[in-house]
């Protein structure tokens, strides 16, 4: 039995106990009417319900006619009226509303039953029978009084009734089911239904609930029963009557109950069994039904219509794309079903298979990652733990610089060199090296096999055509197979062709490998030995002769048909072609014949001529019939075709196989030569130098070349780089032996793509060749040189050394695995996207995609197919590449729709003036740095602002040699100038750096200390006798304008000044005019003066000195002196202004004023010209002699601060009229030491007020930069050399101490390397040849005449660059280090001991000087005037001296006194002297920065000449120009004799020529008073000789006969160094 | 060719739980702004407040900027530091704000936010210093999927702009 039928029987079990119950409860009640049982009687609940649902509707209609609104209202609410209405109305709706009870309980009933829950029944519906009860409670006696008289009669009446039922159903229901009796119906109508509806109904319940409980059913009987304690409330209340009826009802009941139910079963119940269908049925009855598609393959025909082949589109090229994966099984079952039910086939496509589209589903899943994989994924947003850090202030103002710098890094890999010539290659391993390149092109070629390829693909085109011809599939539209057919066989022809060279190709590169292997071999059996293992080894295959044969002979139609194909294409081309000519020229002809006929008849009518005139004659020719080729023709060249480029049939194939497994002949079986050659091979070494950004970075190991000319390196170098690459060089280096490496060849390396990082990128082979010349006594054929394999020596080869480096350059990965790849540019302005950078490098930068119309032109060769979504972006591209022809974006746009809502273009924007001169004047461009006020108008702009900066651009390149007069010169002035910027844009950026001190300025807080001092300070006293100078406020240079600043100039006293001499010629009586007044003045007390000067002590003269100090133009004097020693104490001010008005600290360093202080004399003339005035009037004039000048950069004053000393002053030397021997005598030996020496001195005391603060150079800012990033030093050096200075600067913190500078590329170099021994050019050593002091001071002399420029001049204050004293030669300017460098070096070369001196020195102050060790004492040299000092010399302008710099080490002074004059200069006591390296640190054997020896060329002495000319005549304008209001004239006599005179200077040097010059002079210019002197500099530029010129005022004369005389004299010295003469002076003629 | 002038101050900042704060500070504009003159980035200096919370820098910005299109209007943006008492500087918090668009005196209050890290992160940023920072700090300004980032609330960022415009009119935009 199965649930289902369990199920069932328990349903009917209990619908049937339900009958039971109903059957009970109706006997129970003999008050129940009639037609209730009738329908209780039947057991189908359908029929039950039927007369029911029949019945109740005409009952309850009246009821709810009669109550609708009491019933609705509630009894509840009515008041307790007993009327009878109101009884009857209350009766009525109580029993309605107990029918519908009932009725709901038996819906209910039902329903519980189905649902299996009998229990709670009853309880659910005991409550609402308590309610009623109480809310009956108030009308209930009347109810009772009527109830009763009702119920006797219908209780008889009922009674009878049940009887009456009983026997129906003992006997047997006669009525059918359902159908009321006649009887029944009349009861129906007739009978009232008023009394006891609860009753029953509570009756029913506990009956009910018996039925369930039927083993309890004897309890009923006892009205009192336990459970039925309300049944019996009821009964109690409704009082006696019903008492006894209860239990008649009781005992009746029982008694039916027993009677009735017990056969009822067998009446009513027919037990069948249940109902079951056997599997087997059912399978049979849904196989009626269902259909089940097969699982098994539907074969191909059934899906297709008849006769169809199934077409494979995929298989022809279409892309058709991936269909989506269903299960086969799945797939079969569907296409059963399909064809079961559409049998027109219309799912199933040309392939047999359902209709598919591709595959939906994404390649990837679109579901979130989990949380753990985040931080990976998105790099832009990743954050980075920082530690607390220190802070670094280089990178402070950059907000963006999060990266650490200098985390880039490049990796270069370096593999080997293989040479594949090189000049001890023998001839076998030319021949070697060449059969190897074959061998190895013809693997390439063989790898790649194109023409096999090609063949392939000649046939697969063949086959496509003879398909296409006969097409199966018709309905494909003839014309496109026509096309495609026509297509296909240009491809044919196209590709027959390729394949034709190429195999040509392999035949001949096969032949030429065996021709090359064959002259190997003949070498070899030649010179009787072999070099190289190489062994060459043709592998013949066999081949099958008839189907090669045979192969080959169909080839060979295939093409002739394809030929003749093409031909008669050709030709019936041509004939069409042909034809029409023909028609044309028939027409033609024609037309012409017609014409003449015309013509005959024009003769007749002369009209026709003009007729004819228009049709002028050109004839067409007559067209040629084309010819049809022949078939034998065409199969003549065919055959021909094929037996020139492919291999014959029948012959083998033939394979070669190159191997190194020959065997190379032993050294001492081999000619002497040959060994040389060998053992030249093994002493060769190679080495590559990494170079990058032209830096060497660094080198491989040095390694052996091998045999095979062959070197493996194996090395990577991780370079940390911090610029952007721009180039990648490996220099290649050859040594041979122990001597000096040549450098072969450069090879220069593609920086690698962004995309390319390490163990990714794979390693490249790059050739390089060198076109070095070198020829070898060996066997070794050279390099560059012809030689022959020919023993006649024809047929010359010439080689150059070449070879390939195999390396792989790549950019190197981080530990998280982000590649280490600097942003493109370093000079980034502002913000940039570090992101942004990045993809737009990796998507431009990407090689090979960025020509799109390459692209373009590619994708539409290769035919892409168009409906491949993988080729959609590059179909857009074509479409855009054919539909555009020629417009091709070639850029992509970062921000799109920014042009279309622009205000302007760009071009706009950069053509407004307001906007360019803002953009320069913020840039600090020297034109615009200060400008002020900028207007705010375009048009309020001049053009012109511009015209100066835009000539400035333009001229970069140019080289201008107006303002130099000699090409060299403006060339050197060009590249310092180039230099100088590369300089100040490389310390822009350190430029921009504040230090605290600049910012802020902090009163110190006055410690105990200081307040003691200004506590004494109140007790000292107010006027010292000595007092001393207080130092001042410092001012840094910001908001300072014009007129802020000025320079102090205090005139101390001056030693030593030339006196006058009397007129020389004592013979002639001067004139009396001539008679100065001085002279006169000068005699009274000269009286005094000692008798012992013999000559003339009456006409003893002295001097009047005054000085002159002029700067900027500006020139204030003192008042006039007496006397060779005067003093002055005089305090100049000086106004000061700064370039441009531009008052910053760099701009001022850059200032190349100079203060001129000149010394002139004060003469007086008398110039009475009557004497009888003499009395009553003076009249005289004054003149100023120049004796002298000193000359103070002010660069230097401002560097200094001040300066304080006695300098020494430059003297003419010549000073004609003027002497000092004299003094000598005059000094009365009172300072014997000052007398000794020449010259005299000036005490000068100089400063800027207010005292501004120096500018500190850029390089103690970002000298740690430097040192750590730019140098090729050893790094261990440069720690020994931050300890060295540490440890100086904690001694003696004043005195400089130097170990490292800076080159002029910027990098640091260890300060010894500058010091070599190098050549001083010959002519100097061969002046004096056995003399070496005075070559030594020719030498010092030439340096000095090398012109002298600051380094804060040049790099406006930025650092201190040394140069190598080749490019200082180059350049021509230098300051003291160069001076100084290059005269050591000289020194050293000349075979003296020589250090550099780092010192101060006036003016100068820190400086270098040069020290020497000359037999017994030491020498001081400055190297810029090229004067010398002893040890002892209190002139000496060194005043201090902090290290000293030999070749191969520095020493440091720790002495206590640093004066020149107190040190002892014996640098091996350590004592004294602190040495950098010393035994714990020994000097390494460092190499010197200096080239290795120094070239000179001649100067052209023409060009000098020339140049002298120039200057002279540019002088003598200049010295017209400063005389605006007088009249100059040149005397030519006096020229002609100083030009003379001039290279006898240069020759003495200026050194005692006075008196024979003067002699010289008198006796030319006899009548003439006569000043002048000459002027001696290194020649640089023009401007400085004019400057020197005007401030010696020669021209400030007024006297009306003035004459001037001007000459120039240059005399050259090696490499350019000029040295220049200028004579001027002024002439009077004595009347 | 309109022109704008930024000049202003970052006055201060309040609400941090550091003391000693300075701020770093850029401007970005899109490719249609040229620079004139001034200078894009700068930093402040360390202040401590002595009195209330609030940390004063009143650092000029002076800015003048020439523009073809509206496109790219500058913004500005903010790092505030704060450096303990070992000198160590540590990032406080970042900011955002677009320089406003009319011209006049305006006075913006700019609220920062800091990467939050991992509890291992935080644990260390308490005891020892230090914080997570963006690797790319131009995410401040440009969002991609920020919702990655996991951040605290830093203070505000006080600051002063004034705003001159030339010739907007010119090409149509009102202000």
């Amino acid at each position: 039995m199965n649930p289902r039928e369990e199920k069932v029987s328990i349903i009917t079990e209990e619908s049937t106990a339900n009958d039971e119950d109903a059957e009970v409860g109706r006997r129970e009640k003999s008050s129940k009417v009639q037609r209730q049982q009738r329908k209780k009687q039947p057991p189908r609940a359908d029929s039950e319900e039927m007369v029911t649902g029949k019945a109740q509707p005409g009952q309850e209609e009246p009821e709810m006619h009669l109550l609708s609104m009491p019933a609705r209202r509630g009894p509840r609410s009515l008041p307790p009226i007993p009327s009878m209405s109101r009884t009857g109305f209350a009766e009525f709706s109580m029993r309605e509303r107990l029918r519908e009870k009932l009725q709901a309980a038996r819906s209910k009933a039902e329903s519980a039953l189905l649902q299996e829950i009998p229990t709670p029944r009853p309880r659910r519906l005991r409550s609402p029978s308590e309610k009623e009860l109480e809310t009956e409670f108030g009308p209930e006696p009347c109810k009772e009084s009527q109830a009763t008289s009702h119920r006797n009669d219908s209780q008889s009446y009922s009674r009878v009734k049940f009887h009456d039922a009983v026997q129906k159903i003992k006997s047997k229901p006669q009525a059918p089911p359902g159908f009321p009796s006649a009887e029944e119906a009349y009861n129906f109508f007739t009978f009232s239904f008023d009394p006891e509806p609860e009753e029953p109904t509570v009756k029913a319940r506990a009956k009910n609930r018996d039925g369930t409980h039927q083993e309890e059913e004897g309890e009923e009987e006892s009205p009192a029963g336990g459970m039925n304690k309300m049944v019996l409330n009821v009964i109690a209340r409704a009082g006696t009557p019903q008492k006894d009826e209860e239990e008649l009802l009781g005992s009746q009941d029982a008694k039916d109950f027993l009677l009735g139910l017990d056969p009822a079963p067998d009446e009513f119940v027919v037990v069948r069994p249940a109902e079951y269908e056997g599997t087997h049925t059912w399978l049979e009855k849904e196989k009626e039904l269902l259909f089940f598609p097969s699982r098994r393959a539907v074969p191909t025909w059934k899906k297709l219509p008849e006769n169809v082949q199934p077409r494979f589109l995929e298989d022809e090229g279409l892309y058709t794309g991936a269909r989506p994966e269903v299960a086969r099984a799945q797939q079969n079952v569907v296409e059963n079903r399909l064809l079961r039910q559409e049998p027109e086939r219309k799912w199933f496509g040309d392939d047999g298979r359902i209709l598919a589209l591709p595959s939906p589903i994404k390649p990837f899943s679109s579901r979130p990652r989990p949380l753990a994989q985040e931080p990976s994924a998105q790099a832009g947003l990743e954050t980075h733990y920082k530690k607390a850090v220190k802070y670094v202030h280089r990178t402070q103002h950059v907000v963006g610089s999060a990266d650490p710098p200098g985390s880039f890094q490049l990796d270069i890999d370096i593999s080997g060199l293989i040479f594949t010539h090189h000049p001890c290659f023998s001839r076998e391993h030319v021949l070697a090296a060449k059969l190897a390149q074959l061998y190895d092109q013809y693997l390439a070629r063989h790898q790649r096999s194109k023409a096999k390829f090609l063949t392939d693909k000649l046939q697969a085109l063949r086959n496509a055509v003879q398909t296409g011809l006969y097409p199966e599939k018709p309905h494909q539209s003839l014309d496109a197979t026509q096309k495609t057919i026509k297509e296909y066989k240009s491809e044919i022809r196209e590709t027959r062709k390729l394949r034709d060279a190429e195999q040509e190709k392999d035949r001949t590169l096969l032949k030429t490998i065996v021709k090359v292997w064959k002259e190997m071999k003949s070498l070899r059996e030649f010179q009787r030995f072999t070099n190289t293992p190489l062994k060459l080894v043709l592998r013949k295959e066999k081949v099958d002769q008839k189907a090669d044969e045979e192969a080959y002979e169909a080839e060979i139609q295939a093409e002739i048909s394809e030929l003749m194909e093409e031909h008669t294409e050709e030709y019936e081309q041509r004939l069409g072609e042909y034809r029409a000519s023909y028609q044309q020229w028939k027409a033609w002809k024609k037309a012409q014949k017609a014409k003449k006929k015309k013509k005959k008849q024009a003769e007749e009518h002369p009209e026709g001529e003009a007729e004819e005139e228009l049709y002028p004659g050109e004839e067409p020719v007559k067209p040629i019939p084309p010819e049809l080729l022949d078939h034998a023709v065409l199969e003549q060249q065919a055959r021909e075709r094929a037996a020139h480029s492919r291999r014959r049939p029948g012959e083998p194939v033939l394979l070669p196989e190159l191997s190194l497994t020959g065997s190379v002949t032993p050294d001492d079986q081999c000619p002497r030569a040959e060994v040389l050659r060998r053992e030249d091979v093994k002493r060769r070494s190679v080495y590559l130098k990494v170079l990058f950004n032209s830096k060497e970075v660094s080198r491989t190991v040095s390694r052996q070349l091998g045999a095979d000319f062959c070197v493996h390196f194996g090395q990577i170098f991780n370079l940390q780089i911090f610029n952007w690459p721009e180039s990648l060089t490996l220099q290649v280096y050859e040594t041979v032996g122990h001597s000096s490496t040549t450098l072969l060849a450069e090879v220069f390396l593609p920086i690698p793509e962004t995309t390319t990082v390490t163990r990714r990128a794979p390693v490249e082979e790059v050739e390089f060749s060198s076109s070095q010349h070198v020829t070898l006594d060996h066997e070794g054929v050279g390099s560059g040189v012809p030689f022959s394999f020919e023993a006649d020596g024809s047929n010359q080869l010439i080689l150059m050394t070449s070879g390939r480096v195999s390396h792989s350059v790549a950019w190197a990965t981080g530990d998280n695995g982000t590649p280490l790849i600097p942003p493109p540019s370093q000079q980034s302005l502002g913000f940039r996207s570090a992101l942004k950078r990045a993809d737009a490098i990796s998507s431009i930068g990407t090689s090979g995609l960025t020509d799109m119309k390459k692209l373009a032109k590619w994708a539409a060769e290769s035919k892409l197919d168009p409906n491949d979504p993988n080729n959609a972006p590059l179909m857009q591209l074509i479409s855009i590449a054919t539909s555009g022809e020629s417009y091709v974006p070639d850029f992509f746009r970062l921000e799109q729709l920014q042009q279309e809502f622009n205000f302007v273009t760009s071009e706009e924007l950069n053509r407004s003036k307001r906007f360019r001169l803002l953009c320069l004047r913020s840039q600090e461009v020297p034109e615009f740095r200060n400008y002020k006020q900028i207007p705010a108008y375009d048009r309020e702009i001049l053009e012109k602002v511009f015209q100066d900066y835009e000539k400035r651009l333009r001229d970069k390149s140019v080289i201008e040699t107006k303002d130099h007069i000699d090409t060299h010169r403006a060339i050197v002035a060009k590249y310092l100038q180039q230099v100088r910027e590369s300089v100040v844009n490389r310390f822009l950026i350190a430029k921009h750096h504040f230090l605290l001190s600049d910012l802020v300025v902090e009163e110190e807080v006055p410690n105990m200390s200081i307040l003691g001092l200004s506590l004494f300070k109140l007790a000292e006293q107010k006027r010292p006798l000595r007092p001393r100078r207080k130092g001042r406020k410092k001012v840094t240079a910001q908001n300072l304008s014009d007129g802020d600043i000025k320079l102090l100039v205090n005139i101390c006293r001056a030693y030593d000044i030339p006196v006058r001499k009397p007129p020389a010629s004592k013979s002639q009586q001067p004139a009396r005019s001539s008679r100065t007044f001085s002279d006169r003045h000068a005699a009274s007390p000269g009286a005094h003066s000692p008798p012992h000067s013999p000559d003339t002590p009456l006409s003893q003269v002295s001097v009047r000195p005054f000085v002159e100090v002029s700067f900027q133009r500006t020139i204030c004097h003192t008042t006039t002196a007496e006397g060779p020693n005067p003093s002055w104490n005089e305090e100049l001010e000086f106004p000061f202004r700064a370039p441009n008005g531009d008052y910053s600290t760099a701009s001022l360093q850059s200032v190349k004023d100079d203060v001129f202080i000149n010394i002139f004399d004060e003469v007086l003339h008398d110039i009475l010209e009557d004497d009888r005035e003499r009395g009553s009037g003076i009249h005289t004039r004054i003149e100023r002699h120049w004796l002298g000048c000193v000359k103070i950069p002010f660069s230097t004053i401002y560097s200094q601060a001040r300066i304080d000393g006695t300098f020494k002053i430059n003297t003419p030397p010549v000073l004609l009229g003027y002497s000092k021997e004299r003094n000598v005598l005059l000094e009365r030996g009172l300072d014997s030491v000052r007398s000794l020496s020449e010259g005299s001195y000036l005490t000068l005391f100089i400063t800027i007020e207010p005292q501004l603060v120096p500018g500190e150079s850029v390089r103690e800012k970002t000298s740690d930069l430097l040192k750590k990033f730019d140098s090729q030093e050893d790094e261990k050096l440069l720690q020994a050399t931050e300890k060295f200075q540490a440890e100086c600067a904690l001694k003696f913190p004043t005195r400089q101490c130097l170990t490292t500078v800076t080159d002029i590329s910027g990098k640091t170099v260890f300060v010894t390397r500058y010091l070599k021994p190098l050549n001083p050019p010959e002519e100097l050593l061969n002046v004096y040849p056995n003399n070496p002091q005075a070559t030594a001071e020719l030498v010092a002399r030439y340096v000095s005449l090398i012109p002298f420029l600051p380094d804060t001049v040049s790099f406006a204050g930025i650092c201190d660059l040394w140069s190598t004293s080749d490019q200082f030669l180059d350049l021509l300017a230098g300051d003291e280090e160069e001076h100084a460098v290059l005269l050591c070096d000289y020194f050293l070369f000349l075979g003296k001991k020589a250090w550099l001196v780092m010192g101060n020195a006036i003016p100068e102050g820190p400086t270098a000087y040069v020290l020497t060790w000359e037999q017994n004492h030491y020498l001081i040299w400055n190297p810029c005037s090229g004067h010398f000092y002893a040890q002892f010399d209190t002139f000496c302008p060194l005043k201090s001296v902090s290290c000293l710099i030999g070749p191969d080490n520095i020493w440091f002074n720790i002495q206590q006194y640093d004066s020149p004059l107190r040190i002892n200069f014996d640098v091996t006591k350590p004592k004294l002297w602190k040495s950098f390296f010393s035994r714990s640190l020994p000097y390494p054997g460092l190499s010197s920065v200096q080239p290795e020896e120094l070239i000179y060329q001649r100067t052209d002495k023409a060009a000098a000449a020339e140049l002298q000319d120039r200057i002279e005549k540019m002088l003598k304008e200049k010295i017209m120009d400063w005389r605006p209001r007088h009249l100059t004239r040149w005397n030519r006599h006096c020229t002609s004799t100083l030009r003379h005179f001039l290279p006898l200077l240069e020759r003495s040097q200026g050194e005692d020529v006075e008196d024979e010059h003067r002699a010289e002079l008198q006796k030319q210019l006899g009548d003439y008073r006569f000043s002048g002197f000459p002027l001696h500099m290194p020649y640089s530029e023009v401007k400085p000789l004019i400057e020197a010129v005007y401030s010696t005022g020669v021209h400030n004369t007024d006297v009306p006969n003035v004459e001037f005389a001007l000459a120039v004299y240059i005399h050259p010295y090696p490499k350019n160094v000029l040295s220049v003469w200028i004579y001027v002076a002024s002439l009077i003629r004595n009347r | 060719m309109a022109e704008a002038h930024v000049i202003g101050q970052i006055i201060g900042a309040t609400g941090f739980s550091e003391s000693s704060l300075f701020c770093k500070w850029g401007i970005h504009t899109g490719a249609a702004w040229k620079l004139l003159s001034g200078v894009r980035e700068g930093q402040t200096q360390v202040d401590t407040p002595q009195v209330g919370d609030m940390a004063y820098w009143c650092h000029p910005i002076d800015l003048h900027f020439a523009t073809k299109g509206l496109q790219g209007w500058p913004r500005l943006h903010l790092q505030v530091w704060s450096q303990d008492s070992f000198g160590r500087c540590q990032l406080a918090g970042y900011g955002f704000c677009h320089v406003p668009s009319s011209p006049g005196t305006h006075q913006l209050d700019c609220p920062t936010w800091r990467p939050l890290g991992s509890w291992r992160e935080q644990l260390a940023r308490a005891f020892v210093g230090g914080g997570p920072q963006l690797l790319h700090a131009d995410t401040i300004y440009s969002g991609a999927d920020r919702y990655r980032l996991h951040t605290a609330a830093g203070g505000t960022v006080r600051l002063e702009l004034g705003l001159l415009l030339r010739h907007f009119d010119r090409y149509g935009v009102e202000c």
